[in-house]
């Protein structure tokens, strides 16, 4: 036999006899190992924290709640500064309507009377 | 289900089982894989006792991936090997002078070849020449001597191409022959 081949042979009987003797994990370090599992996944599967509740709504926060929230309540405030800026400084048209001379007539008709049109005048 | 049954699981089924909640898959991981990094690590560094501190770090941290680990991806022992290897490194790296427990038992020449050393001590004088190996020629001979992985999952926990890796098995192989040959009789392997 070569020497080689010794060599070989000597340094696989190596292995194989280290591999026949592996070192056996001690119940204490399992149940140390096994403990970190426990642990770990304590850690990472805690439950989320209690969610607080809503605090009370006052009743001018549900009024608004109850037109629609606040972009509703935009709209509403727009509108109502339109109002009273019209009311203030009407704008030229509405202000001729708003005064004219005209007095609005009080008509007292007559039971029978009508306002018939005579057919083909309009 | 029942801990045989969690024998046909993959480890990284068996990872996921323990992210949701199993108890029993990490105790079925526990049981697979401890003495394998145990082992490593002994090999590694020589030294049982800082071999189940790592392995027991080791652990630690596979249980801290689970709920991020993507299955199919890698394998688990690669991954695990890959820690083992790093924490390894880092011992060696602190306590560089002797970290084997049996390098300083000296042999008695008056032996000689009448005694022949076998078992424990083959395995003994193996343990004592991988720890005279550069630490990644030890890494990949354990890796593939002891651990009995393949060289293109060694090269994917060395960070190697196959080809370095076998490079580094035929050197720590040289290296291994030449350190126990003045100790052939005493292994024996007497030239026949």
């Amino acid at each position: 036999m070569s020497r080689d081949q010794d060599d070989i042979r000597a340094l696989d009987a190596c292995f194989e006899a280290a591999r026949a003797a592996p070192l056996e994990p001690s119940p204490e370090l399992l149940a140390r190992v096994l403990a970190d599992a426990d642990a770990e996944y304590a850690r990472t599967a805690m439950p989320p924290a209690r969610v607080q509740p809503l605090p009370r709504a006052g009743r001018l926060r549900q009024a608004i709640r109850t037109l629609g929230g606040w972009p509703a309540m935009g709209g509403l405030a727009a509108a109502t500064v339109a109002g009273i800026w019209i009311g203030l400084s009407p704008p030229e048209g509405v202000q001729a309507y708003l005064s004219q001379p005209d007095a609005a007539y009080i008509v007292d008709l007559p039971p029978g009377v009508g306002f018939d049109l005579t057919e083909g005048t309009l | 289900m029942p801990l045989d049954a969690m024998s046909d699981i993959s480890d990284d089924a068996l990872l996921v089982l323990f992210a949701n909640g199993d108890r029993l898959a990490a105790r079925a991981l526990t049981l697979r894989l401890t003495p394998r990094v145990l082992n490593h690590a002994y090999r590694m560094l020589g030294n049982a006792a800082e071999a189940e501190d790592v392995a027991q770090e080791a652990m630690l941290r596979l249980w801290k991936i689970a709920p991020d680990w993507r299955q199919g991806e890698a394998l688990v022992t690669t991954w695990l090997y890959r820690v083992v290897a790093n924490l390894c490194t880092d011992r060696l790296r602190q306590a560089r002078p002797v970290t084997l427990e049996a390098t300083a038992e000296p042999v008695d020449p008056a032996q000689g070849p009448v005694a022949r050393l076998q078992g424990a001590d083959q395995e003994k004088a193996l343990q004592q020449a991988l720890a005279r190996l550069p630490d990644r020629q030890r890494q990949a001979i354990v890796l593939r001597h002891m651990d009995d992985l393949g060289n293109p999952q060694i090269a994917e926990i060395m960070g190697l191409s196959v080809e370095a890796v076998e490079s580094l098995l035929a050197r720590g192989k040289r290296a291994l022959s030449a350190d126990l040959i003045d100790r052939r009789e005493e292994l024996g392997f007497a030239d026949e």
